[in-house]
């Protein structure tokens, strides 16, 4: 009982930090979540009964986690926004959202245990409605309170199927990638050559999303061919250096000339050689031809357009949520199917034992080179849904961090299981893209009206402390961080697949190997 | 037709093939020809002139590579650190001759002092920080499965370039690196060249011959120290006890130990040195190209990397050999296909031996580990 309510105080206590960042409207969201957090890890560890007696059971957990919130909510609200140069909250606001934090927080802190006590198909069922309910309803909430999330919130779901495409890679075949972002720039530019004024063409966007991923996989296929023959750290070594090379050839595609070498130069030359003149007509295919703008990026591009809802708008990004949501089922869907298709096993198999795989007449340079086309297939629809979205691409966006992104979201949340990379890429695109920046404006607010004017009298600290105090610096730091830290402590990630956590822990495991194997089986 | 023939024709038709596609779009990453040989024509002097900076920049890259060769041949782990460690040598040492006052001065014992301080403090510095790398982030996972450890590597690598990003703001210690923040390029002095003015010579050697090239003390020097540690190496690798270890490891592990080497103690001994190297090696990048800036250390490792695995990976010879070579590339790349297209002709030359030749020019053969 004593555990339950400290993890109900912790998550409090968490959550009420939150609060401390964001500030205002937010405690009602962050509330909900929290309690589904809460709901989730008590309702494991509960006895469990009757869906009415786990609610009574969680009942004082629930109660001193909102408790803690509310209290910490209303320091938030009195004590550190005047700290930060806010004004002190108006109570038109404080007092509906700290009553829709806290009640909300409880409500579903209690609906969620509830649902522990249910048989397992409908506590499955229910936990799925659940979910439902709260993706659907997030962005309306998120527009009435004027959070403003949900702009940046998409950016999180756009990595969330890279994060998936990548998962096949390197979780499913087992092929470390470090190029990824490479396909998603395909994606994109293919989506910005045929969909914009930079070539003008003017292609529709549901038409592109495909083209965008036929080509990314086309790409995959044609960089994974000759690489693919290649061992595990050499070929992370090259897709490292086409990752790199990528963002190169579109910067640099500005001035393309393509000329027949024969014609123009081979024949001539040689004639001229041997004192000859060549009337030799020189063949041109291209002449000077700007494909990508370079640094000025294509923009802006074509957006999809629907019958009822119309042109989606940079003003408007509920559809764009939805759109993002629907591509996002559709590739948990598809990776599902294939993962439990033979090619799926196969590239398990491959990334357990490629030679006893080899011997069981599989062909490992196609298997993994579909791996690769797959992968590849769907940073193409996220491409091409990004370059429509920002409605402009530029090469900066896909280097080598964007692929280390990636690459973390699917480490964090667990190689392998496709669940943990959805939880890995929401948790580490969060934090980047709404945490960070919140954070950034907390402290610049402190440091400027509390913490600065009393460091006046010491001008190289004042200016030291002033220039170091942006968490935004830090952003890529906490990335390399959590690729170290996470292959130290948890290899197998958050949420971890059942065989890559025993893979992983084979050393472990050698002395009571007889009892894994047969838990196993 | 027999088959031996069949096969003959099929690969002529595929080389010339693949010679075509490269002239036909070669041009679009600065391969012309043409041109080329217009460029080379016009003034054969520039010619000498790439190959002596390709030589000097190569000599740094050859060091860097020995650092990657080296712990590759003994624990089989590519160090993507390795390069962002060489461009914590170029900041160390930058900010120590900034906090020594050498980067103002003009006089000569001053700079002399300054760069040996800086040195020793470079060197010093990034080995003890790849010891400890080795130790935090990749010991433990010395038996795990091959992605754990190159993963952790990723990691320490970005982690390294975000850390040197976020060093090249601190202005309140190196007043030089100004107010435009961690990302842009910094200026690292041309320290030797106003020590050989202020000492009254000429910083080009082959000034009077009239032959109008430029050979300079930086270069000479950097050529130098690069011969001098590489055959240093070699004799601590051929002649000592502990350099016998390597070897023995680097053979077999599990050999080595039941024979009683310590393999920590080698593998720490190793990357100390890998370490030390890269932090030499920046001091010299730092004083030869004039620049600091945080994401050097990508590109140099992706180079270096690529000279390591052209010598043939775990071959020290080979090691300096590729530096060599890639800077020679480079330097050609420069000057006459396209500078902004450096990095994709180099890294191609990668992908190349990686398929044609993959133990490179002095590597012994290795079986796929399984």
């Amino acid at each position: 009982m004593q555990r339950n309510i400290r993890s109900g105080v912790t998550f409090g206590i968490i959550a009420g930090f939150m609060t401390f960042i964001f500030g205002g409207w937010s405690v009602a969201i962050i509330g909900v979540l929290y309690g589904v957090g809460l709901g989730l890890s008590l309702g494991g560890r509960l006895k469990r009964e009757a869906p009415l007696g786990m609610a009574s059971q969680a009942l004082p957990t629930a109660a001193s986690a909102g408790g803690v919130l509310l209290v910490m909510s209303l320091i938030q609200n009195y004590i550190v926004a005047p700290a930060i140069g806010q004004f002190p909250a108006d109570p038109s606001v404080v007092i509906p959202a700290n009553l829709a934090g806290v009640l909300g927080g409880f409500i579903f802190t209690l609906i969620t245990v509830a649902l522990h006590g249910l048989p397992e198909k409908q506590e499955r069922m229910g936990k799925l409605i659940l979910l439902a309910v709260i993706v659907v309803a997030f962005p309306f909430v998120d527009t009435f309170a004027r959070l403003n999330w949900l702009a940046q919130f998409i950016f999180a779901l756009i990595f969330v199927i890279l994060g998936m495409g990548l998962n096949i890679v390197v979780g499913y075949a087992g092929l470390l990638d470090l190029g990824y972002a490479a396909f998603f720039a395909i994606g994109a530019y293919t989506t910005g050559i045929f969909s914009s004024p930079q070539h003008n063409i003017y292609l529709n966007f549901w038409l592109v999303i495909w083209i965008a991923a036929a080509m990314a996989a086309t790409f995959g296929l044609i960089l994974g061919a000759p690489t693919l023959p290649l061992r595990g750290d050499y070929l992370a070594i090259v897709t490292l250096g086409f990752g790199e090379i990528i963002p190169v050839v579109f910067r640099n595609l500005t001035d393309v000339t393509i000329q027949d070498p024969l014609t123009c130069w081979i024949i001539p030359g040689i004639t001229r050689l041997f004192g000859g003149q060549s009337g030799m007509a020189c063949i041109t295919l291209l002449s000077h031809m700007d494909v990508t703008a370079g640094e000025r990026g294509i923009n802006p591009i074509g957006r999809p357009y629907l019958p009822i809802i119309g042109m989606f708008t940079n003003a408007q990004p509920i559809p764009w949520y939805f759109l993002i949501i629907a591509i996002i089922l559709l590739t948990i869907f598809l990776v599902n199917r294939l993962r439990a298709s033979r090619l799926g096993r196969a590239w398990m198999a491959i990334r357990e034992d490629q030679l006893a795989a080899s011997q069981m007449g599989i062909d490992p340079v196609r298997t993994k080179l579909l791996a690769f086309a797959m992968g590849a297939t769907f940073s193409g629809f996220a491409g091409a849904f990004y370059a429509a979205y920002i409605s402009g691409i530029f090469p900066d966006v896909f280097d080598f961090s964007a692929s280390i992104l990636i690459l973390c979201t699917v480490i964090l949340g667990g190689m392998g299981n496709i669940y943990g990379v959805i939880v890995g890429g929401l948790v580490l695109l969060t934090a980047d893209r709404l945490f960070l920046p919140a954070l950034k404006d907390f402290l610049s607010g402190l440091l400027n009206h509390t913490v600065l004017p009393a460091l006046a009298s010491n001008p190289t600290l004042r200016a030291a402390v002033a220039q170091n105090a942006n968490p935004i610096l830090y952003r890529y730091l906490l990335f390399g961080l959590t690729l170290v830290i996470m292959m130290a402590v948890r290899p197998e990630g958050l949420i971890p697949s059942a065989q890559r956590r025993m893979e992983l822990h084979e050393a472990d495991e050698v002395p009571n190997a007889a009892a894994s194997t047969s838990m196993k089986s | 037709m027999s088959t031996k023939a069949k096969t003959i024709l099929r690969r002529i038709l595929i080389t010339v093939l693949v010679l075509y596609v490269i002239f036909l779009l070669g041009p679009i990453a600065g391969f012309d020809v043409p041109s080329i040989a217009k460029a080379i024509q016009a003034d054969p002097r520039q010619l000498v002139q790439f190959i002596i900076v390709g030589v000097a920049n190569g000599a740094i890259l050859a060091i860097i590579a020995l650092g990657y060769t080296m712990v590759y041949g003994i624990i089989e782990l590519i160090n993507f650190a390795h390069g962002d460690l060489y461009m914590w040598g170029v900041f160390s040492s930058l900010t120590i001759l900034s906090l020594t006052g050498t980067l103002t001065t003009k006089d000569p014992v001053h700079i002399i002092w300054g760069i040996a301080v800086a040195l020793i403090f470079a060197v010093v510095f990034c080995a003890v920080v790849n010891v400890a790398i080795e130790r935090l982030a990749y010991r433990r996972l010395r038996n795990a499965p091959r992605l754990a450890p190159l993963i952790s590597a990723i990691g320490m690598s970005f982690t390294l370039e975000n850390i040197g990003l976020i060093w090249a703001q601190q202005s309140w210690i190196v007043p030089s690196f100004g107010t435009t923040g961690g990302a842009s390029q910094k200026d690292y002095p041309d320290l030797l060249s106003r020590l050989f003015q202020g000492l009254g010579y000429n910083v080009n050697l082959l000034a009077s011959s009239g032959l109008g090239l430029r050979l300079t003390i930086k270069d000479l020097l950097v050529i130098v120290l690069a011969g001098v540690l590489m055959i240093s190496l070699r004799l601590f690798i051929q002649r000592t006890s502990l350099g016998k270890a390597m070897r023995a490891t680097a053979q077999n592990r599990d050999a080595a130990k039941m024979l009683g080497i310590d393999i920590d103690r080698v593998i720490s001994a190793t990357f100390l040195i890998g370490g030390g190297l890269a932090g030499a090696a920046g001091l010299m990048a730092g004083l030869y190209n004039g620049t600091a800036w945080w994401f050097m250390g990508f590109r140099a490792g992706l180079f270096a990397f690529t000279a390591a695995v052209l010598g043939g990976i775990g071959n020290i010879t080979g090691a300096m050999t590729g530096g060599f070579l890639i800077g020679l590339l480079a330097s050609f790349s420069d000057g006459y296909l396209n500078a902004r297209w450096t990095e994709a002709w180099v890294f191609a030359v990668l992908v190349l031996i990686l398929l044609l030749r993959p133990t490179g020019l002095f590597g012994e053969q290795v079986g796929e580990k399984a």
